[in-house]
């Protein structure tokens, strides 16, 4: 082949590369969600001349165009191949791919950050909580704790971790669950654990409070929805793993549960199948992401309550844990002002469980 | 604009190609003035106003300076189109440096402009001098203020150069041209620049980040920052380079090379033949010449490079780490016109680490924010502070960034290029064989012939790729 041809081919080639792109990027319609980022795309800028001066329409515009363009999920799939496969990059946005199972480099730990925490909670319980109240803290453990060690990557010191929490909010009892778990605990797509796996945490959490074991875990009933499940990681790592199923247990007490969202004022189920088959498929458990819920189980006896102060891995433990209490309510200060509180909720009477993962108290933040 | 973003290549690189391929010959510098101001318009709308108050100075100045240029007016004019187009770079870039200094020095509290920078001031600036300068030493003044206009504003090397001397563009301005040989190699370089750039230098940028961020500094975590910062600048700012010299190529013109492999360069003297060479030639052609350069006695000359490198380094930025900078090359490259050069003759294995060692120090002057930083990195790379040799998070990061550094370092040397060649002419042969056996045809031509097309597409796909994932990162020498 002679160099003039060869010449044309790639000039020619190139041409129709950058061309078919370009009628691609302006015909074809745009996503407004983005099902595996789990996020909406950003919106097409308006066009105006205070917009244009102040650069406002091309930051937009830039932003709108990458994330729609077409094929946007392959193409990030590519690249995550690319940066694993090819540079041999061990995790690809921060997630890496150990054996099939994705999680997210947690390290070095936030001392801050869990100062922050410590500081939030404490601020709780100096406002609404007296000497005589029973107080707990439990620390459930990301992915890392199990998984980094043995793929190479860099790991907190959970221990350190926990004591560190433990040593900042001294009214509270630590209970210990890390040894209870392990990697297969967790969804292998997902920074979540698994509800059929954690009724061991469940006794442990409700022996701790005193609370009386009325369930063998030979009694659930273990339901699989029928969508496959991408956990939240899928969608950051954009690396070929095959999807999951997501499990959640029944039996005739927790059928029986009144559930109360307090935040859309709404009854719910315990188990959203609606969601199951949505966009993030974990808010299944006591409907995901809500302020406040309450779980009345008329089942108990005794007359107990329990408040948790929790993020999102309490909304599958908390229908094992409402077995032993009458009621017990859901707050998540991601969501809600902590002042707020007392319009809502009666703390007299009852024990209070500070469940949080180490995905939450290292990145706090996000706790009012 | 970024050339590595989606938005240039997909949408204003294929609308300007075509706009430029259909409309007519006379048109087409138009076309492209038009597609440039729209190129810098969209990083900084307002800022094209300053650029065309600018232009107006320069163009008319350069016709009076041509007029009287055999006179002692033609000086002085020239001097005034100068000391205008510098006033602007002044005022945009120095200012606060001046105030912040006289602040300290003074005690007074003089407050600040805080006016953005305009994008690519320093290198159209340059051009513009270099445009008078031109013109004063004979050039024929550009009479068309479009070509004028095109010459300073031409997107590929409007915001990160290379810096074009108008003696060296002035021709293609009104007659270029274009052929499928011209498009193929600007194609393979603008390919080889966006893969440097996206490929490489992103990824190391990452790596630089990282070292930031981490609380966990370790000696070899400092090596590592070093390394991969130096190879960071290198691939950012030559594969710019690349991009716009492949651009030039695509619309007809022939932008000059910035880069030649400097990292195996055996002294200080000759890493800078081989890095930013348009910068270098400039300031040797524009400053260190008219100065009196090497004829005025040893004295002088170091006077001149003290003066041409303190220059250079606060031409890359308002801060006393860009000075420090460029002395520390001044200091270097006087002890080896003075001793060192004769002497590095002697090792080809020894010259080449001097040379790295000092350029990677360099480079951590060049990116810290302000001396202080700048000290503690260079102390830190020594261990200072009674740091540990290692840390988790240092090796995490070697062993995460092994294949890039790698590559990174081997693609920083001529050795990728040269094995390419083996290759073609292993399926090929040599052009004299391919001329005698008839070679055109054969199999392995055929695969050579369509290798490299392939390759250019799979470049351009992972460039995409990386692109739509939204691994964005602005260029480095847009800040100049």
């Amino acid at each position: 082949m002679t160099e003039n041809r060869k010449n044309k081919i790639i000039c020619i080639l190139t041409a129709l590369f950058f061309a078919a792109g370009f009628l691609l990027c302006v015909f074809l319609p745009k996503p407004e969600y983005l099902a595996a980022e789990r996020r909406r795309a950003a919106l097409r800028p308006e066009l105006s001349l205070d917009a244009v001066m102040s650069g406002r329409f091309m930051d937009g515009f830039e932003s709108w165009s990458t994330d729609t363009f077409p094929m946007r999920d392959q193409l990030r799939t590519v690249q995550a191949l690319t940066a694993t496969r090819v540079f041999l990059q061990k995790d690809n946005n921060g997630i890496y791919d150990h054996k099939g199972i994705l999680a997210a480099v947690e390290y070095p730990m936030d001392p801050d950050s869990v100062r922050h925490a410590a500081d939030r909670f404490r601020y709780l319980y100096d406002t609404y909580l007296t000497p005589e109240t029973k107080v707990y803290l439990a620390v459930i453990p990301d992915k890392g704790c199990f998984l980094a060690k043995e793929s190479g990557h860099p790991a907190m010191d959970y221990e350190a971790f926990e004591r560190l929490m433990a040593d900042q909010t001294e009214f509270a009892t630590l209970i210990p669950i890390r040894d209870l778990l392990s990697i297969d605990d967790y969804y292998r797509t997902d920074t979540h654990w698994r509800q059929e796996k954690i009724t061991d945490v469940a006794d442990r959490l409700t022996e701790y409070m005193g609370g009386v074991l009325t369930a063998d875990r030979a009694d659930y009933e273990v339901h699989t929805p029928n969508q496959a499940f991408y956990g939240v990681y899928y969608g950051q790592a954009a690396l070929p793993v095959e999807p999951e199923n997501l499990c959640y247990l029944t039996d005739d007490v927790i059928d029986g549960y009144l559930v109360y969202d307090w935040q859309n004022g709404k009854e719910i189920p315990v188990y959203d199948l609606e969601r199951a088959a949505g966009r993030d498929p974990y808010e299944m458990f006591l409907s995901g992401s809500l302020s406040l819920v309450t779980i009345e189980n008329k089942a108990a006896e005794g007359g107990r309550s329990l408040v948790i102060f929790r993020d999102s891995f309490g909304s599958s433990i908390a229908p094992l844990l409402a077995r032993s209490y009458e009621r017990v309510t859901l707050i998540d200060i991601r969501y809600i002002q902590p002042d707020l509180l007392g319009q809502f909720v009666d703390f007299s009477d009852s024990d209070v469980l500070f469940l949080y993962s180490t995905l939450v108290l290292g990145h706090s933040e996000t706790l009012k | 604009m970024v050339f590595s973003s989606i938005v240039f290549l997909f949408y204003f690189l294929p609308v300007m190609a075509a706009l430029y391929a259909i409309a007519p010959r006379k048109l087409r510098n138009a076309a492209l003035l038009l597609g440039s101001l729209f190129f810098y318009a969209w990083g900084e709308p307002k800022y094209v106003l300053v650029m065309v108050c600018q232009i107006l100075p320069c163009y008319v100045l350069g016709l009076l300076v041509e007029r009287y240029r055999e006179k002692r007016a033609g000086q002085l004019l020239c001097a005034l189109s100068v000391a205008v187009s510098l006033s602007f770079l002044i005022y945009f870039k120095y200012t606060d440096f001046f105030l912040e200094n006289i602040n300290a020095v003074t005690g007074l509290s003089l407050p600040l402009i805080r006016v953005a920078l305009p994008i690519g001031i320093s290198f159209y600036t340059f051009q513009m001098i270099s445009y008078t300068a031109d013109v004063y030493r004979g050039e024929a003044a550009q009479r068309n203020l479009l070509s004028l206009s095109l010459y300073i504003a031409m997107f590929p090397q409007l915001v990160a150069g290379p810096i074009v001397r108008y003696a060296d563009l002035s021709g293609q301005l009104s007659e270029r041209t274009h052929s499928w040989d011209s498009a193929a190699m600007g194609i393979r370089r603008f390919a080889a620049g966006l893969a440097k750039k996206i490929l490489l230098a992103n990824q190391l940028w990452a790596l630089c980040s990282a070292f930031r961020a981490s609380e966990e500094k370790s000696v070899l975590f400092y090596w590592l920052y070093a390394a991969a910062s130096m190879l960071y600048i290198y691939f950012d700012f030559s594969g710019y380079s690349d991009m716009a010299i492949g651009l030039g190529a695509i619309f007809g013109f022939r932008i000059p090379e910035n880069f030649r492999y400097p990292f195996i360069s055996a002294s200080i003297t000759e890493f800078w033949r081989r890095w930013h060479m348009s910068l270098g030639s400039w300031f040797r052609d524009y400053v260190y010449i008219p100065l009196g350069g090497s004829r005025a006695g040893r004295g002088r000359q170091m006077r001149n490079i003290l003066a041409v490198w303190m220059l250079t380094g606060f031409w890359h930025g308002a801060a006393w780490n860009f000075i420090v900078w460029g002395l520390l090359f001044a200091v270097l490259l006087v002890i080896e016109k003075l001793w060192l050069l004769e002497q590095l003759k002697r090792s080809r294995v020894l010259s080449r680490l001097y040379v790295l060692f000092f350029v990677m120090a360099s480079f951590v002057i060049f990116q810290a924010e302000g001396m202080g930083q700048a000290l503690a990195d260079l102390a830190g790379l020594f261990g200072a502070g009674g740091i540990p040799l290692v840390s988790a998070e240092a090796l995490y990061a070697l062993r995460s960034s092994a294949v890039i550094l790698t590559v990174s370092a081997v693609g920083a040397t001529p050795l990728p290029k040269m094995a390419a060649e083996r290759i073609r002419r292993g399926l090929t042969g040599t052009a004299k064989e391919r001329s005698r056996r008839g070679f055109a045809g054969t199999a392995g031509s055929v695969i050579a012939g369509l290798a490299e097309p392939a390759a250019i597409l799979v470049l351009f796909l992972l460039v995409t790729a990386y692109l739509a994932g939204g691994s964005f990162q602005p260029f480095l020498y847009f800040r100049f």
